[in-house]
């Protein structure tokens, strides 16, 4: 699962636990603050009407017509004072919720109980106020932050995923720059803009990592430069002696035969030598890409160069390019190679009457070339190995060393050109070459 | 003409020498870019041939030297340092041509010959084969006055079989001559034999070719010696 993803999941999901944790606890948490605002109300009123005693004292409240008791409730019955005469054994001073019968009708009423001594004589004072209105405005005040506690919930969920979106964008770069190369050289050395520390020190270890990696591989391909060196003056040596060799007159047949094979022999190690010096000198970039034909021309050379060939051996160079490609900045002669190498192959692994097809394809965005034979094909494990040096070399594929389609593949790497395999053993191998077209 | 081979490989400077020699070239040879510079500031060189690897001198220095000195002496550089920019470098300086290690003898004879005609004005003059001239000037092979069509592939072929004239080229030396070390993977014997082959139909359709030889299991030759 994306990082994004995750993030905006987990946000949701606290937000969700938050809100039911305080739905679940707002009921008590209001009624108990509602409760102390009325209990302290009552206490108020309690001290106001004491106060009121004291100064007129309680004579005006309990007289005979009011039997002992003194009893007010405003107009609409939310609230009321009681003074009664009674006969406590202990002192009374509580609150709590009791309901009362008033014209018929149970109302809760919060009430507070307070015995008063008074000339010796003790008195109830009770006051009281219902709960029905305070009930209803509870519910008022749930609906409302419930309400603002969807929307709340909404905005940061929205909020919080466009800025985790801003926040892990960096992060979206460096992967980016990651997935776009195909080699280390090729990444991307500009660090990538952000003020999170985190992806600055990722960006820049990264950077740190594919410097280190292309040295690496820059120490191989110079090595590997400079053993060709090495091995390419004896083998020079070798073959200047034995070509002098072949020129004696007074030779034997069987001795200029062992001659010519010996010849063979030091041509293929040269061959070796010079595939592996040309892969390296691709790879560490020593090939300039500043040439612009057509590939179409490049095609029709080869195709000219290997056709008295193909003639020869009865097999067919059908040429089928309808759309042309003017390419820019790359390497001729390397493009010529990468071809060559691949229509060589075919026309060498097709039977008499057999055909090379080269055709194109234009998509938007990229142009193909198919070079496709009719020849025996290949399996699914020769074809993941097609590419690998030596790994191809067949005993009775004649004189070459089997580097040729490593050097095709190395060099459509160097011009970013993918080139895909398709092959049905007994029907023919095709290589499409992909070429990505920059509008 | 004179030659100087500039080459710290003595076996390998030895190899050239006999081979230029038997083309009648006077050859000397230096080991050291010391040497080398000495001679070339004292003789008159026609050609040096250069290889750039020396242990004492950068050789392309030779040539600056030699270009500062007014010398017209022509540089052929061979070395196995074939980076782009070395040919590139050299040909900048002032040097003729270029030849990658490991080369043909046959093909640097044919390098040599190339820029002497150029620059010396040596005009090669008509072959003549059998029934058969061959005229460099104008690139065209003649049989009784009618030309025979070849293609530049099968010209190249008759040419450089002609220059190496009763000599045994291989077929590798062949291919190396006409497709370069570009392809040098593709060698295919069977290429040079298919050129061959369409070669002799060709001439053969106007006089018969008994002077181009195949030499079995070695290659192909032209022979001016009577048979």
């Amino acid at each position: 699962m994306r990082l994004k993803t995750k993030l905006s999941l987990f946000n949701l999901l606290s937000k969700l636990i938050f809100t039911a944790l305080f739905i679940i606890l707002m009921p008590w948490i209001i009624q108990r603050i509602n409760l102390r605002h009325i209990d302290n109300e009552l206490i108020q009123k309690r001290e106001q009407v004491i106060s009121i005693i004291s100064d007129i004292g309680i004579e005006p409240f309990i007289t005979s017509d009011t039997a002992d008791a003194y009893g007010s409730y405003n107009i609409l019955k939310e609230e009321f004072v009681s003074i009664e005469m009674v006969d406590l054994d202990e002192d009374w001073n509580f609150i709590e919720v009791t309901p009362r019968l008033i014209e018929g009708e149970e109302i809760d009423y919060r009430v507070l109980y307070y015995s008063l001594m008074i000339d010796g004589q003790t008195y109830l004072l009770e006051v009281g106020k219902s709960l029905q209105s305070i009930l209803h405005t509870e519910n008022l005040i749930k609906k409302v932050m419930l309400l603002f506690l969807v929307f709340i919930i909404i905005i940061t969920f929205f909020t919080d995923t466009q800025y985790n979106l801003l926040l892990l964008r960096p992060l979206d770069k460096i992967k980016k720059k990651l997935k776009r190369i195909s080699d280390p050289s090729l990444f991307d050395r500009d660090p990538v803009k952000t003020s999170t520390s985190d992806f600055q020190r990722l960006d820049g270890a990264l950077i740190g990592l594919m410097d280190h990696i292309n040295l690496l591989f820059q120490k191989e391909k110079e090595i590997t430069i400079n053993i060709s060196h090495e091995l390419l003056t004896p083998v020079s040596i070798l073959r200047s002696k034995l070509e002098n060799l072949l020129l004696r007159e007074d030779l034997e047949e069987d001795i200029q035969n062992k001659i010519e094979e010996s010849l063979k022999t030091v041509h293929r190690l040269q061959s070796l030598v010079n595939s592996l010096l040309m892969i390296a000198r691709i790879e560490s970039h020593q090939f300039l890409r500043e040439d612009s034909f057509s590939v179409k021309e490049v095609l029709d050379e080869i195709a000219g160069e290997i056709e008295p060939v193909a003639e020869d051996a009865g097999v067919l160079i059908k040429q089928e390019m309808e759309d042309d490609l003017e390419y820019k900045d790359a390497n001729r002669s390397l493009i010529f190679s990468m071809f060559y190498n691949v229509v060589n192959n075919a026309v060498k692994n097709t039977p008499a009457k057999g055909e090379v097809r080269i055709s194109c394809n234009k998509k938007p965005g990229q142009f193909i070339i198919k070079i496709s034979d009719t020849g025996k094909g290949i399996t699914e494990e020769q074809k993941s190995k097609l590419f690998l040096r030596f790994k191809m070399r067949d005993k009775n594929s004649g004189d070459g060393t089997g580097i040729g389609l490593a050097i095709a593949k190395t060099i459509a790497d160097f011009h970013e050109i993918s080139i895909e395999v398709h092959s049905e053993p007994g029907s023919g191998t095709k290589f499409s070459f992909i070429f990505p077209l920059i509008s | 003409m004179n030659i100087l081979i500039v080459e710290d490989e003595k076996s390998l400077a030895g190899e050239i020498a006999e081979f230029l020699k038997s083309e009648n070239f006077l050859c000397e040879l230096a080991y050291t870019g010391t040497e080398a510079s000495e001679k070339i500031a004292v003789n008159l060189y026609d050609f040096v041939l250069l290889d750039l690897g020396l242990p004492d001198y950068d050789g392309l220095d030779l040539i600056s030297e030699a270009r500062n000195n007014n010398s017209e002496v022509s540089f052929i550089i061979i070395t196995a340092r074939g980076a782009v920019e070395d040919r590139v470098k050299g040909l900048d300086l002032g040097a003729d041509d270029y030849l990658a290690k490991p080369f043909a003898l046959p093909e640097l004879l044919s390098r040599i010959n190339a820029v002497a005609r150029r620059k010396f004005k040596i005009s090669n003059p008509d072959i003549v084969l059998g029934d058969f001239i061959i005229n460099a000037q104008s690139r065209r092979v003649l049989c009784n006055d009618n030309e025979v069509e070849l293609t530049k592939k099968e010209y190249d072929l008759i040419q450089y079989l002609v220059l190496n004239k009763n000599r045994v080229l291989t077929r590798q030396q062949l291919y190396e001559h006409i497709w370069g070390n570009i392809l040098d993977d593709q060698y295919d014997s069977n290429f040079i034999d298919v050129h061959i082959k369409n070669l002799r139909k060709k001439l053969n359709n106007h006089a018969p070719t008994p002077w181009l030889e195949t030499v079995r299991g070695v290659g192909y030759r032209i022979s001016t010696e009577e048979q």
